[in-house]
């Protein structure tokens, strides 16, 4: 079965053309993997796949900085249904 | 460390803009009157499609911020240089979440005066070009949905206004800047250089006027620039 982490990385790797490594816990903005832009692409992309609904105020660097932040909030986002 | 110190700049900007980036802070750390700036100009065509669909633009609010307003105060811009912004044809856009003051730009219709080095750029044709500038986040809202919004809202302001390119100069060694322009498609239409000290000022460009020495304050070279 294929986890949420794996999902993910599959987006970075197909829609934003990362070919490396991708350590969950790496900061991907720092390593400027992601940025201002695709920030915005990774959270319609998790909503849809997810179906978990965002708000503005989810989109900040402690929520989308690591792959393991990202999956928390998809965690936390559908403990709250 | 010191030869990372040195070869940093060429690893990160390339051979020539990190020698030329290396001299600019050689000259600050002599404590020397000249400074050196390497700017890109650019075009850039409004968008037509919103980034941020409007379901994450919740709690989200982009509006015009105009010349005594609060938000002005918090911006990182001398009086001087506001009121010098506010003596041209200029429009300031902020971002607000949820109340908050999370991002600004500024915008020019018609000719814009440099307030960095001494220079003017004149885009053409006026009616369908504005100039962008300072366009800042503050820092703890970095990587949020501001900074999207706020070009989807400019973007939006100027097409009503039948603006179809925004200009811009961008510092060569601004690296966030120069990845944001290209997601938007941006379009280099030249290079710029400048040596400053006090009154003095020599500028050397790969496009008109190409080279201009100024030898005091009201003297400056103009670019018209077509997308």
């Amino acid at each position: 079965m294929t986890s949420d982490l794996d999902v993910l990385c599959g987006f970075i790797r197909e829609k934003l053309g990362h070919q490396g490594e991708l350590d969950p816990t790496a900061d991907l903005l720092r390593l400027e993997i992601l940025d201002s832009f695709n920030i915005v692409e990774m959270a319609m992309f998790i909503q849809q796949t997810f179906g978990i609904e965002l708000q503005g105020e989810d989109i900040t660097r402690d929520n989308f900085a690591r792959l393991a932040d990202m999956v928390a909030l998809i965690e936390r986002r559908r403990a709250d249904g | 460390m010191v030869l990372e110190k040195l070869t940093g700049p060429i690893k990160e900007f390339g051979l020539f803009a990190g020698l030329y980036y290396g001299l600019d802070r050689a000259l600050m750390l002599a404590r020397s009157p000249f400074r050196l700036y390497f700017y890109e100009l650019m075009a850039q065509p409004i968008g037509r499609t919103d980034r941020v669909p409007a379901g994450l633009k919740k709690g989200l609010e982009v509006r015009q911020i105009a010349r005594g307003d609060v938000e002005l105060g918090s911006m990182p811009v001398t009086e001087d240089v506001l009121a010098w912004r506010f003596k041209q044809r200029t429009v300031c856009l902020g971002a607000f979440q949820k109340g908050r003051f999370v991002a600004y730009m500024w915008l020019c219709f018609g000719p814009y005066e440099e307030d960095e080095v001494r220079c003017r750029f004149v885009p053409i044709p006026e009616e369908e070009s504005v100039w962008d500038f300072d366009f800042y986040v503050f820092p703890a809202d970095r990587f949020g949905l501001g900074f999207a919004s706020l070009w989807d809202a400019a973007n939006e302001f100027l097409r009503n206004r039948g603006v179809r390119f925004s200009f811009s100069r961008v510092s060569r060694f601004n690296l966030a800047s120069r990845r944001t322009h290209q997601h938007f498609g941006w379009k280099r239409l030249g290079r710029a250089f400048f040596l400053k000290a006090k009154q003095f000022q020599l500028m050397v460009a790969t496009i008109s006027p190409y080279v201009h020495i100024a030898m005091n304050n009201s003297s400056r070279p103009t670019f018209q620039l077509r997308a």
